[in-house]
């Protein structure tokens, strides 16, 4: 009976009911959205710093650090067998030293990455660098956009690049800018200057030697090098995108408050309207219990037709946008490796519980207002001034 | 000899009204024998609603005791009192109040489906009832496509569906124009017939006089005058 009640109660509320489902449909379609577009933002930047450098982790000697480009030159070592046999799919032999760029007569010091021109593990924009190996009247070498902005070298400006070797002995050259790159990632672009790594080899005189090599996967463990899972190589951006989150969660929490809240202030006023409906049932001698129970599952119908609706609206929408992403390119200048369009990515758990919290503040805000006028003298809810 | 189906004694009810006590009834006592049908009059704040309310369940005395056949109604629970409610009191309201998202036989058919009826085994009831007072052809029209004196005789229905022994009506008049209320005072005298329940109307309203047995004048909170009347020939 009770069931049968609700639900004609539900339907024949008229605007005002189809008005709060539509709210709290859109408010639902809105929290996974923005929970899947993060998600979505997320695997982009993750995939972008696997596919230009951090590939399946990273074997180098234990003390090298990135931020320590004094110890670079210490830290370097000759890949053991089982890393030098791997094919060219397989790993990515990677050499960083620093430098010193003068262009335009200004000191900027730069980390020189040679890498294998043969890999086919990362995904990066030197292929012209192949193409001018043979030369010896300046040193190839590209940069990034960032780079290009900062040292405000274009494509075929040259600049004087010094360096030091691995006996201490210092030598410059020129060098020359064969092209401006999109690295998409900031680690690789800001402060970089790529070159091919037998080039930086024989400059260096460090034959043989890399910093890194890296690898699809860990292939176990050496007695002499650390293997570095990417997590790990990329926590700094995970740390941020986390924060990310959790200022998301924030926003989150305040669009779900304020749904809460709509729904809530709707279903009291709904409810402050029919307590005279109320204070009739009473008198028919409907119990407390029962009236809650009709009231509340009223709400939950309302709260199951926002998900309905939700679904309706949303899957056609979320469809649409998958087919267009959201383009931000915009943020170039950010210090996030995504500069493109990114799309939503729905995590199963994640619907499930922004779904099941937005059903519960539906259902509280249906129950806590007849639950109080349920437990009201019948005179005073049959006289409407219960609340 | 009728018995008595309510007996009312030394009933004083009070309420808070800022830091004063307002004394709505003080020391009522009455007896209702079966099948009366009976009005109590009195000016506005003489006590007439409440004196209803505390027959019907809805509220509770500050004082004295009311008794419905031998259960003391102030010894009831809640839950007890709801059942009460359910099971014997038929209640007709001054402003209808209507269930407004159902139908006319919805309206109706409500206090059985409260009282754990199900509707397969009542509908033939449901529409005798709501065609005895004339609404079969509104029964599928919910109550704001209906007039006063129709809302009305859809709340006497709804109080008589479930053959209740004690029917209360709040001012059932109140709202009517002279002919709706003659219909629906001649329509609540066929019912009491039929049926021997207990009417008692609330009114200030002079013309439901000449349809009752029996009238009860409150005054302050206290019974003045307790008439035996002709009722309708």
């Amino acid at each position: 009976m009770i069931a049968k009640l609700a639900w004609i109660q539900f339907l024949r509320q008229g605007a005002r009911a189809w008005l709060n489902v539509a709210v709290t449909g859109l408010t639902l379609v809105t929290l996974i959205f923005m929970t899947s577009l993060l998600n979505g933002f997320q695997l982009q930047a993750s995939k972008n710093l696997k596919s230009t450098d951090v590939g399946g982790g990273h074997y180098r000697l234990p003390d090298f650090d990135i931020l320590s480009p004094t110890e670079w030159e210490d830290q370097t070592f000759s890949p053991p067998p089982f890393l030098k046999n791997l094919s060219d799919t397989e790993k990515a032999e990677v050499l960083v030293l620093q430098g010193q760029l003068f262009p335009n007569r200004r000191l900027y010091p730069v980390q020189l990455r040679g890498i294998d021109l043969k890999q086919k593990l990362l995904d990066l924009p030197l292929e012209p660098l192949s193409r001018q190996e043979n030369g010896n009247e300046y040193i190839p070498v590209i940069i990034g956009t960032r780079m290009s902005e900062r040292s405000r070298l274009q494509k075929g400006d040259s600049a004087v690049l010094r360096w030091r070797d691995r006996l201490g002995v210092i030598d410059a050259r020129d060098a020359k800018v064969i092209e401006v790159a999109d690295f998409l990632n900031p680690r690789v672009d800001e402060g970089v200057v790529w070159l091919s790594l037998d080039r930086l080899r024989i400059m260096t005189r460090r034959e043989g030697e890399v910093s890194w090599v890296t690898v699809t996967h860990n292939l176990g463990s050496d007695k002499h090098l650390e293997f570095l899972e990417p997590a790990t190589l990329m926590s700094d951006i995970l740390n941020l995108l986390k924060q990310d989150r959790r200022n998301a969660k924030v926003l989150w929490a305040i669009l779900l408050f304020l749904a809460g809240t709509s729904v809530y202030n709707s279903q009291i006023l709904n409810v402050f309207k029919r307590q005279k409906e109320i204070g009739a049932m009473m008198a028919f001698g409907m119990e407390s219990r029962t009236i809650i129970g009709l009231y509340t599952l009223e709400g939950t119908i309302s709260g199951f037709g926002a998900i309905f609706f939700a679904f309706i609206f949303g899957v056609p929408f979320y469809y649409w946008f998958q087919s267009v992403g959201l383009d931000i390119s915009h943020l170039s200048a950010s210090t996030m490796p995504v500069r493109e369009r990114i799309f939503l990515d729905f995590h199963f758990s994640e619907m499930l519980w922004i779904t099941l919290i937005m059903l519960s503040v539906v259902i509280f805000s249906a129950w806590r207002p007849v639950q109080k006028i349920a437990r009201l003298e019948p005179t005073v809810a049959l006289r409407g001034k219960g609340l | 000899m009728d018995e008595t189906v309510i007996r009312i004694e030394n009933v004083v009810k009070t309420y808070p009204v800022g830091i004063e006590v307002f004394k709505a009834l003080r020391g009522v006592s009455l007896e209702v024998k079966k099948g009366a049908f009976m009005s109590i009059v009195g000016p506005s704040g003489s006590g007439k609603t409440t004196l209803l309310n505390l027959i019907g369940g809805l509220d509770t005395p500050t004082e004295g005791s009311i008794f419905f056949y031998d259960k003391k109604l102030s010894h009831m629970t809640r839950k007890e009192m709801s059942a009460y409610r359910r099971d014997n009191i038929g209640f007709i309201f001054q402003s209808y109040n209507l269930l407004p998202v159902y139908t006319v036989y919805e309206n109706v058919l409500f206090p059985l489906l409260v009282m754990g009826k199900r509707e397969g085994d009542v509908r033939k009831s449901v529409e005798d009832m709501v065609a005895r007072v004339g609404l079969a052809e509104c029964a599928n029209k919910r109550p704001n496509q209906l007039s006063g004196g129709q809302c009305q005789r859809v709340a006497i229905a709804r109080a008589l569906v479930k053959r209740p022994p004690i029917a209360l009506a709040d001012e059932p008049t109140a709202n009517l124009d002279a002919e709706n209320s003659r219909q629906i005072l001649e329509l609540m005298t066929e019912l009491n017939r039929e049926m021997k329940t207990v009417f008692i109307l609330s009114t200030h309203d002079e013309r439901v006089s000449k349809f009752v047995t029996r009238e009860v004048k409150l005054e302050d909170g206290m019974i003045s005058q307790d008439n035996l009347m002709d009722g309708l020939k």
